[in-house]
């Protein structure tokens, strides 16, 4: 009952967005349903989406990762920019760019012992100067018309950013909870005094979740991108909050040691889905920024309710042993 | 599982253990004692080797005008980084501020004043009461705090510009006494104030006491839920104050005149010398802090760094910074 209701509790505003959608669906049927409605859901939480899995990794690791919004704007400059040389040669470079930027996020976590926000935060910093510097503060047109296909495009009914991010989602499982790495990464972010003993390299896999978080904060950049066919300096935000928010509503808890890839797609699919129903229904955009940070805090509050209640308890459990 | 980080620092930072490489950290760690000086003479050095008008007075001036601001938020922030916590809603309280400035000048300069310290109060105090009673993630709820406030800063000004009418207003701002301006005079007696606080009062030590362990402090009676909301009230006020002051001499504010003071703010106190660790650091670290950001904008400009590098430089020095704080303490 306990559990059940820790569950519930954990899963709170989840829960009353799905209900709303709910009923807003049955009442509302011919606008929300729509195919044209339903893809183009589908397609826009697609690019949170694949940096939430990322940062979902990060936060069940014990970490978290608030470069993925300036690692996003600066692959989706180097995409851009770079297209003339060739787009093979492009997406290479973007995604290179948020491996390099995961790889020194996870040195200063592991190898200095910087506390991964504050570490994350410098590398924001750095890594949003370096996209200022190389775009002049100007948008960055496309010159490659096919290119527009991945972020744009479709097959069949389904987008292709939403099969990229069912790619992602799908290997994002498998690594969780088939293999053994996935498994450690569990162990070392929910106790890591006994992940140490088991035997566990605890730099390592603290380190590899941030690799996965830059490039998929990257990948996310390039399909933007494209889907766009520009960039501009105003892309990637507002993502640390949107995909943290994403991840912790699905289940993720910045304690570590939780957190799974369903829950992240379904806080994913939530904060679309409201977006969608605020901007059809005509909410204007500043209260929509005024409910989006309501809602992040309304999902960190509850999650450090649910934290504190199992420190306590195992405080109590520490004492009584 | 802070020990067991430290342990484990151990074994894989090699260069930390005592011995061989003892002295690299002691170096480390005198490095981290003096770091604001040490990069003060540093740069200052740079600058003015590298460019003739660096050492002049009215450059030396023009830093000072510069950092009244940034200043006068940082000793906020330094309050509550000495506790353990941050404040990122500074950026958009100081828009906020600014703006309820200006729009109820129509009541007279002091209540204008006034009111735009209450809005600061009641952001402080929300930020408090969400961190203390859900013992949430200063971080991330200041954050949101901040984007509801800049959301409210919006729906206020509907994103336009609103101008200051009353004339006494500017002087905050735009005033000199000889010649250095009154924003810096108020920023260095405010740090003034805020040292004797933190070294003399009860409520100072509790600061420090907080900031070094919680739990402790607790079970030593000091009422921590109480201090850090009067923290958080004090950081979000002098936050306020920093926006009445920028808009004072702008003679203008808009809603996001506030962006990256945020983070800005928490460079300036780091570089200054007070660790993120909380539990040590002080007002006089932070003025060190201030100035040393102010000389590397000033350098960078001076140098013809455009103005996006300047980014690059400060998140860079920051990481370093940080780096070295992490190295020398292990926690």
């Amino acid at each position: 009952m306990d559990r059940l209701l820790g569950f519930l509790a954990r899963r709170a505003v989840l829960s009353i967005l799905l209900v709303l959608f709910a009923v807003f669906t049955v009442l509302q049927r011919s606008i929300f349903l729509s195919e044209q409605n339903v893809a183009n859901v589908a397609r826009q939480v697609s690019f949170n989406g694949i940096i939430a899995l990322g940062e979902t990794v990060v936060l069940i690791s014990g970490g978290i990762d608030i470069s993925v919004g300036a690692v996003l704007s600066m692959a989706a400059a180097l995409t851009m920019k770079l297209q003339p040389f060739g787009v093979g040669v492009a997406v290479g470079a973007a995604l290179l760019f948020g491996l390099a930027v995961g790889v020194i996020n996870g040195l200063l976590v592991t190898k200095i012992g910087i506390p991964p926000f504050v570490a994350t935060l410098g590398s924001m910093t750095v890594v949003q100067g370096l996209m200022l510097t190389y775009t002049q503060q100007q948008p960055i047109p496309g010159h490659v018309e096919w290119f527009t296909v991945f972020g744009a495009g479709s097959l069949g009914p389904v987008p292709m950013p939403t099969l990229i991010l069912a790619a992602v989602a799908v290997f994002c499982y498998w690594w969780l909870n088939q293999t053994r790495s996935g498994r450690n990464i569990y162990a070392v972010g929910g106790n890591p005094e006994a992940a140490r003993l088991a035997g566990i390299d605890l730099d390592l896999y603290w380190f590899l979740p941030y690799v996965f978080s830059g490039v998929c904060a990257a990948l996310s950049g390039v399909l933007l991108a494209s889907l766009l066919n520009t960039s501009t300096i105003h892309i990637g935000l507002d993502t640390p909050l949107a995909v943290l928010a994403a991840s912790i509503m699905g289940g993720a808890s910045l304690l570590g040691g939780r957190g799974s890839v369903g829950g992240t797609l379904l806080g994913v699919l939530a904060l679309g889905m409201l977006s969608n129903g605020m901007d059809l229904l005509g909410v204007f955009t500043y209260y929509q920024i005024a409910i989006r940070a309501v809602i992040l805090v309304a999902v960190v509050v509850i999650d450090s309710f649910y934290t504190n209640r199992i420190q306590t308890r195992a405080r109590r459990q520490a004492h009584a042993a | 599982m802070k020990a067991i980080r430290r342990e484990r620092g151990q074994e894989a930072r090699p260069w930390l253990k005592e011995g061989s490489w003892g002295w690299l950290r002691g170096v480390a760690r005198a490095a981290r004692g003096n770091i604001a000086f040490i990069l003060l003479i540093t740069i200052g050095l740079l600058a003015s080797l590298l460019s003739d008008v660096f050492l002049t007075p009215q450059n030396l001036v023009n830093i000072l005008s510069a950092i009244a601001v940034i200043g006068i938020i940082s000793l906020g922030q330094t309050m509550l980084i000495i506790a353990g916590n941050f404040d990122m809603s500074v950026a958009s309280v100081l828009g906020f501020a600014g703006i309820v400035a200006v729009a109820t000048q129509r009541f007279g300069l002091l209540p204008c004043i006034l009111l735009a310290l209450l809005a600061g109060v009641i952001v402080g105090a929300v930020n408090g009461l969400i961190v203390t009673r859900a013992k949430a993630n200063p971080f991330l709820v200041t954050l949101g705090t901040q984007s509801f406030v800049y959301a409210i800063a919006l729906m206020a000004t509907q994103s336009k510009t609103l101008y200051s009418e009353i004339p006494a207003f500017n002087i905050l701002g735009q005033g000199r006494i000889g010649r250095i301006p009154v924003a810096v005079i108020l920023f260095l007696v405010l740090a003034l104030m805020l040292q004797i606080v933190l070294r003399n009062t009860v409520y100072g030590r509790y600061l420090y006491a907080i900031g070094q362990n919680k739990e402790a402090a607790r079970l030593a009676g000091i009422p921590v839920d109480r201090v850090l909301v009067s923290t958080f009230i004090l950081c979000s006020v002098l936050a306020a104050l920093g926006g009445i002051v920028m808009t004072s001499r702008l003679n203008s504010t808009v809603a996001n005149a506030g962006f990256g003071f945020d983070f800005e703010s928490i460079i300036a106190v780091v570089l200054g010398g007070t660790s993120l660790f909380g539990g040590s650091g002080s007002a006089l670290l932070t003025v060190a802090g201030v100035l040393v950001l102010g000389v590397l904008n000033n350098t960078t400009i001076l140098l013809g760094v455009p103005y996006e590098g300047q980014f690059v430089v400060k998140g860079a020095v920051f990481l370093a910074v940080v780096g070295l704080d992490s190295l020398v303490k292990r926690r």
